[in-house]
């Protein structure tokens, strides 16, 4: 019954919305084009983007509301989520009636929710540099040639090392093989003997990092076969990879194996470690941190190992393409104003400030130009090149969500199981999701 | 022997001496005056408790039931269309998964463990308050509610920063012991030592409220008794035991009670010194079911899940609640 008067409730206010100003109301037969003029006087648009924009690029979101508000009227709320239970709140939100009008979601939990046909259609034209768009960010936007959804920005994950550290072990160049890697590492090692410090630091639950070494020993997380997904960790190849990694945990990293990746860069600024495998825009993160890390506009204070950093792709591990997208959810009353703010984020001037903040624009056609703009970058750029995706599944977001690579990762860390029993038990639970 | 003897039978019957025949007369009073208008009173008085009960409780509990015979996904969540009915399927899915009851067993371990090192430290302090000076009773118990009054996802939050096996200062202090090699360990590397981690966290939070009302309850015992029974012979152990425990035995029922309640719900505490994600091994019944309902977007499979803890949770409680009606009635 309650029920029943919020959706009357939600229909009799988007039947005012809808006549208080039609050209809010969906373009071109459902589809939101963002290449018309808006008049949002009076309007406020939510918006919902993750906490990295708030800690890396904040300038950057700021200075695009402020476009999107000189050139609309409409004035714009950004509320900053995290990572943690941005779904949990989504699923929620899109319940009710008082949904954002722009979410930003990771390229791996896109599809879920284009497949529910939770956002609204978008004309793809209508976006700067769309010609271009990453593959790996616009795959899980583009189902049957719609697309519902508009690449933000890319990661690649690097090798994150300290000079100061190379230099003091005698070694002169960034590693090229994984050979080099592995002596690096040795080098480093023998050179501190803190029992805290660890030559590569590799927090345990770091599943886009133990899945990079799957792939590069030509193993998988799951494969279609027909029309069934079949899990592939227990494959030799992959077994293989993560036997690699293990061994790499084990020998070089005094991280916390019950850890994730999250606070990897804020562990590393307390010169406990000599490499890191992060994203491009961790090294600044570990170099400088906000005074109060509560307050995104405090002042910034250098760590230990500021001025320290130096970045190189990691020599023979594909890096998962990370990033994020942004789109306008169906029940979203200013579909419209949406999509133009989504124009300006996203357009060439806001990607020149991501590139700036080391982050990866979210077309090739960029991806040279920032590689000459910001030389941090170039390593990341080239990473992205030789990158890889998760399955592409509707269901994959289930499995993150499940946490079943970091139990299996744990498992095999803590002595739990095998590395073959774990990942046998994660290829049935994997399968299980997929095709459920 | 027989001296020792004797403090029980008078220490046991002297709150039910007087009590016994008083009970009855106030009863029988009360039913010669039973007429129409005196028994709809206590309704009326008791209507807006009640209505605010059925709002906050009756109504979520009743769809939580509905919601656990039906499947009711993201696709009916977002489009308010009526979930299919499905009948028993979510509870003979749950009930036939053996993760389920390994979670169920490690809840029931967790209360049992927690709950009576809750109770017996709370005595403890509490017989221990009654002892000290005034004016440190009075610091313990302002300490005390300070503990009390700090939300749980705060303290929870605290201890995961205390333990933190990189910056955790649980880690610096033990590493400072002379022979010790403490640095980075992971506290969860092994779930018994994170079980105690989560324990400690629960049993810090838990037992302010315990001592402070059984040390108000203690202020109940009368010194004559103890005094008699000093003079009859019996030693610290024997009085405590015949004397302050049956006399406090209503108030330690309800605090065990609530203590039992409190802890089987556990979620928070393992919620956050987990970030959010608790290993297979630190999953409650509260966090499992969550993650089946909101992880998962398994709603159905979720309610039915939370049903099932509901109807344990009574199996378990029902001595209890029978004791506690009892006490009622001796009242």
């Amino acid at each position: 019954m309650k029920r029943k008067i919020a959706v009357a409730a939600a229909l009799a206010a988007s039947m005012l919305a809808a006549a208080a100003c039609s050209s809010s109301s969906g373009g071109d037969g459902g589809t939101v084009s963002a290449d018309k003029t808006v008049d949002g006087k009076g309007k406020t648009i939510k918006v919902w983007l993750m906490v990295d924009a708030q800690s890396g690029w904040k300038s950057v979101v700021d200075d695009a509301s402020k476009r999107f508000t000189d050139a609309t009227g409409a004035n714009v709320t950004v509320e900053y989520q995290q990572w943690a239970n941005v779904l949990t709140k989504l699923d929620a939100s899109l319940a009710g009636t008082d949904v954002p009008d722009v979410v930003e979601l990771g390229n791996t939990q896109f599809s879920k929710y284009v497949d529910a046909g939770a956002f609204a259609e978008v004309k793809k034209d209508t976006f700067e540099n769309s010609a271009t768009w990453l593959p790996g960010l616009s795959g899980a936007c583009e189902v049957d040639g719609k697309t519902f959804c508009v690449p933000y920005y890319a990661g690649a994950r690097v090798l994150i090392y300290r000079k100061d550290l190379f230099e003091k072990a005698g070694i002169t160049a960034a590693p090229k093989t994984y050979e080099d890697f592995l002596a690096a590492a040795d080098k480093v090692q023998a050179a501190n003997k803190d029992p805290k410090f660890g030559a590569v630091y590799m927090p345990g639950r770091y599943w886009y990092a133990a899945m990079s070494w799957v792939k590069a020993s030509g193993g998988d997380i799951a494969k279609k076969e027909g029309d069934k997904w079949v899990g592939q960790l227990s494959s030799p190849a992959s077994q293989e990879g993560l036997n690699k990694w293990v061994e790499l945990v084990k020998k070089y990293s005094k991280a916390d194996v019950t850890k994730d990746e999250a606070d990897q860069y804020l562990v590393f600024s307390q010169a406990n470690a000599g490499m890191f495998y992060g994203n491009g825009w961790e090294l600044g993160s570990a170099e400088q941190v906000r005074k109060d890390p509560n307050d995104p506009n405090s002042a910034l204070v250098d760590t230990k190992v500021k001025g320290k950093l130096a970045a190189a792709p990691m020599p023979g591990i594909p890096s998962l393409l990370g990033g994020s997208n942004v789109g306008v959810p169906v029940k979203s009353q200013n579909t419209e104003l949406a999509a133009q703010w989504i124009k300006h984020f996203t357009d060439s001037t806001s990607m020149k400030g991501l590139i700036k903040a080391s982050a990866l624009p979210n077309a090739t056609a960029l991806l040279d130009a920032a590689a000459t703009d910001n030389p941090a970058l170039a390593v990341g750029a080239e990473a992205a090149k030789n990158s890889w995706a998760v399955p592409a599944s509707g269901k994959w977001a289930d499995v993150e969500k499940a946490s079943v690579l970091q139990n299996m990762l744990s498992d095999i860390l803590t002595g739990k199981k095998s590395v073959a029993d774990a990942a046998k038990a994660a290829d049935e639970q994997i399968a299980a999701t997929l095709n459920g | 022997m027989h001296a020792v003897d004797t403090p029980p039978t008078r220490a046991t019957g002297a709150p039910g001496g007087p009590g016994g025949p008083g009970s009855t007369r106030p009863g029988a009073r009360r039913r010669k005056r039973r007429n129409p208008e005196s028994s709809r009173l206590p309704w009326l008085l008791a209507a807006p408790a009640l209505l605010l009960l059925a709002a906050l409780l009756a109504y979520p509990m009743g769809r939580m039931v509905v919601l656990s015979f039906q499947n009711m996904q993201l696709r009916e969540l977002w489009s308010g269309a009526a979930p299919p009915w499905v009948g028993l399927d979510q509870y003979t899915k749950v009930l036939g998964d053996s993760v389920f009851w390994a979670v169920v067993g490690r809840t029931v371990l967790f209360t049992v463990v927690s709950v009576t090192l809750t109770v017996l430290i709370g005595l403890m302090i509490a017989l221990l308050m009654r002892r000290v000076h005034k004016a440190v009773r009075m610091a313990m118990i302002v300490a005390m509610m300070f503990v009390w009054a700090l939300p749980a996802l705060v303290q929870a939050q605290a201890f995961k920063m205390m333990t933190d096996s990189n910056i955790g200062v649980l880690n610096y202090l033990i590493d400072k012991l002379p022979g010790v090699e403490f640095q980075n360990h992971s506290w969860f590397f092994t779930p018994a030592q994170g079980w105690i981690v989560i324990t400690a966290c629960v049993l810090w939070a838990g037992i302010p409220f315990l001592a402070i009302t059984l040390n108000a309850g203690l202020t109940q015992v009368p010194k004559e008794l103890l005094e008699a029974a000093t003079v009859d012979g019996a030693n610290a152990w024997q009085s405590f035991r015949n004397i302050t425990i049956p006399i406090l035995k209503p108030l330690l029922v309800i605090v065990t009670t609530l203590s039992v309640i409190w802890n089987f719900g556990l979620f928070t505490q393992n919620w956050v010194l987990r970030d959010g994600k608790p290993e297979p091994e630190f999953q409650t019944l509260a966090t499992y079911s969550y993650l089946q309902a909101f992880a998962q977007n398994k709603y159905s499979l979720g309610s039915a899940i939370a049903v099932i803890t509901v109807i344990l949770l009574l199996g378990a409680m029902a001595v209890y609640i029978r004791q506690m009606f009892k006490i009622g009635e001796v009242d």
